[in-house]
């Protein structure tokens, strides 16, 4: 083993010039960390005696730093967001990931700082700090070390080449700080089913979701059997009643989905008795799995997920995507539903109406929505010189007449041809909107439904 | 970003977005602008460096937008960013040579490109994941080339030049976006022979392919 790490490092470093943390030294090596920072020192050692300059290193200095005068620390902008870290303006001081010490003079605060240095900076770093608590060498380079951003990579490295390894496993290996709390949770029983499409609850609902998977199957068994027992109407207007709750635990996220739900069985009510159990059936599977698989679900997950691509942002991209999965779900589901309404007698489209509109503008919000899913997968579209021709899928509204002679409108698919004038947008200005786009496109994902209830309201 | 159907127009689009992403990097290493005019942003999930003036973001993205014309056009065999110092002299250039890409006809650079292996099976034009591995390598090596080099000049400039295949036309039209130069400037025998030559990346990603690297010219007066 003595003789691997030399020669690991001599490839690595000298011929490919790569960047070689100590973390990722000890993934290659399968050594635990202090060892590889110790293999690190030593092979830096060597090689500046054979020939100075050879290898540089970074180090990592822990400890407790001296105050600093004001002027330094006001290079020093608050590191909250990721994006902008704004470098120092004297280019000598080593770069610094220390969080912003406070200047409360009234209470000292006592901050252990975390420091990056290259070695050139080392001596200077370690007269800054008034007690030292560890220092190591970080990684160790071929010739200088131009941005310490670049030391970002080796852990995205890491993290792409090693993730079959079980970190619950390996930690000990490698000697990774661990929890000794923590546990592997086991999978979820059963999809559990999916929440209701009325969009505020939906919205309340994406918090809790993923948390109250295991509670929502237990709901779920006591509502149906609430809604199956019994058809008086008082029942339902006592469940109306209840005022919707906050939305801290998952069961009073429920209510307002409740309450919503109830709201348009009091006027499914007010419509022949029979049509009260069918729309409470429907509804009852409207509650289906929120993480049953759907195509659409799929693809509408997929694009978050290409967009924030790493490993360490996996545990967001899963948030985004559960989040993803029950409103899509649900849609079709709504979907599925109004078409087995418009199966239906037609007395049940005239209380529809109301019922649609009592429950508030998310209805007509849903329909169109929900065409949109599916109108991406179903219509071809040809570009050709920069114009977009080809069919589509629209939905077109049809007025009849029925026997009764009541007016009914239906709204039905059909095949459109259309073209676009516009060339599709050009991605050549990709680069500065880039952090931008992100944030705008995550506005639009969390209010959609704003925006469609001020089209309702018509141009102003 | 690939659609379901790489064509060529997209496979240029890839480019000009590594040039971009590569002519920012190369102003902040080279410190062209001071190095707080920058901010960090990320690329091919790999961190990077973006300046914030906004004459110089639009002055690279109009760059980009010829480039991508011309490149379009299939007259293209090099672009280069080039360094000069105060007297105006290059010091030094980034080559991109282009002459592995596909030819394909202006008319069919939105046609849906596919290539078949000797077996006939489908061959990835647009792998995303390879272009991606490939784009952060070469940034990678092009964010450390500061160290090989020699110290960047001072008060220096850049620009972005192309070399057009000798069958090519030359890009004179109104608006002109492009001044033509004299190639001949570069042929002294002595100053070939002194010039350092460091490479870069070869990015071979499907049908994307070009080689990089950078051009020292001799230690100046």
């Amino acid at each position: 083993m003595a003789q691997d790490y030399a020669e690991y490092l001599a490839i690595n470093v000298l011929n490919e010039q790569q960047l070689i943390s100590y973390r990722s030294l000890s993934r290659a090596l399968k050594v635990h960390v202090n060892l590889a920072k110790q293999m690190l020192y030593e092979f830096h050692r060597k090689q500046n005696a054979k020939k100075p300059g050879s290898v540089h290193a970074t180090y990592l200095i822990t400890g407790i730093r001296r105050e600093q005068t004001p002027a330094q620390t006001n290079g020093v902008h608050s590191q909250k967001d990721g994006e902008d870290t704004v470098m120092q303006s004297s280019p000598p001081l080593p770069e610094s990931s220390a969080p912003v010490p406070e200047e409360s003079a009234e209470e000292p605060v006592v901050v252990r700082s975390v420091l990056l240095v290259k070695e050139e900076h080392l001596a200077q770093a370690k007269t800054t700090f008034e007690s030292i608590t560890g220092i190591h060498i970080y990684s160790l380079q071929a010739n200088g070390l131009n941005d310490v951003q670049s030391l970002t990579e080796c852990n995205r490295k890491i993290a792409v080449d090693y993730a079959s390894e079980d970190p619950l496993v390996a930690w000990k290996q490698y000697g990774t700080i661990q929890n000794p709390n923590v546990k592997r949770r086991t999978a979820r029983k059963g999809p559990p089913p999916a929440a209701p499409v009325t969009k505020p609850a939906e919205v309340k609902l994406k918090q809790p979701a993923p948390a109250a998977k295991s509670t929502v199957p237990e709901k779920q068994a006591s509502k149906d059997s609430n809604t199956n027992s019994q058809d008086s109407t008082t029942a339902a207007s006592k469940r109306a009643s209840k005022p919707p709750s906050a939305k801290a635990t998952p069961e009073p996220t429920k209510k307002p989905a409740a309450v919503k739900r109830q709201d348009s069985n009091i006027f499914m009510s007010f419509a022949k008795g029979k049509t009260k159990p069918q729309k409470e059936e429907s509804q009852s599977s409207v509650e289906a799995a929120t993480p049953a698989a759907e195509p659409e679900d799929e693809t509408m997950a997929g694009f978050s997920d290409e967009e924030d691509d790493a490993a360490e942002e996996g545990a967001v991209a899963d948030v985004g995507e559960v989040a993803n999965e029950p409103e899509g779900k649900s849609k079709r589901q709504r979907e599925a539903e109004l078409e087995a309404m418009m199966d239906q007698e037609d007395e049940v489209m005239e209380d529809a109406s109301p019922e649609k509109s009592a429950d508030g503008d998310e209805g007509a919000i849903d329909k169109p929505n929900s065409q949109h899913p599916q109108q991406p997968a179903k219509d071809t579209i040809i570009v050709e010189n920069g114009r977009r021709r080809g069919r589509r899928r629209v939905m077109k509204k049809k007025t009849v007449k029925d026997e009764d002679g009541y007016l009914v409108t239906k709204e039905e698919q059909a095949w459109e041809s259309f073209s676009e004038e516009e060339p599709p947008p050009k991605k050549i200005k990709a680069q500065p909107a880039a952090s931008t786009n992100k944030s705008a496109a995550a506005k639009k994902d969390g209010k959609p439904g704003q925006g469609n209830i001020m089209s309702f309201f018509g141009k102003k | 970003m690939a659609n379901d159907a790489p064509t060529f127009r997209s496979l240029v689009t890839h480019f000009t977005d590594f040039l971009t992403v590569a002519i920012h990097t190369i102003l902040y290493e080279r410190n062209i602008y001071p190095r707080t005019s920058f901010l960090s942003a990320r690329k091919y999930n790999f961190a990077v460096r973006q300046s914030r003036h906004p004459k110089v973001c639009e002055w690279i993205n109009d760059a980009m937008a010829a480039v991508e014309t011309e490149i379009l056009k299939g007259t293209v065999e090099r672009v280069a960013v080039v360094v000069y110092n105060q007297a105006l002299k290059p010091t030094e250039r980034y080559l991109f040579d282009l002459s592995r890409f596909p030819i394909v006809g202006a008319a069919d650079a939105d046609v849906p490109l596919e290539r078949k292996a000797a077996d006939g099976t489908t061959v990835s034009v647009l792998p995303v994941v390879d272009i991606e591995e490939q784009f952060r390598a070469t940034m990678s090596k092009l964010a450390n080339c500061g160290t090989v080099l020699r110290p960047p000049p001072v008060d220096g400039t850049f620009t972005v030049a192309i070399e057009l295949k000798s069958d090519g036309q030359a890009p004179v039209s109104h608006p002109q976006p492009w001044m033509p130069v004299e190639a001949a400037t570069r042929q002294g025998a002595t100053e070939l022979q002194s010039r350092r030559t460091h490479p870069l990346r070869a990015v071979v990603a499907g049908d994307l392919m070009f080689e990089s690297w950078i051009e020292e010219t001799p230690a100046a007066d």
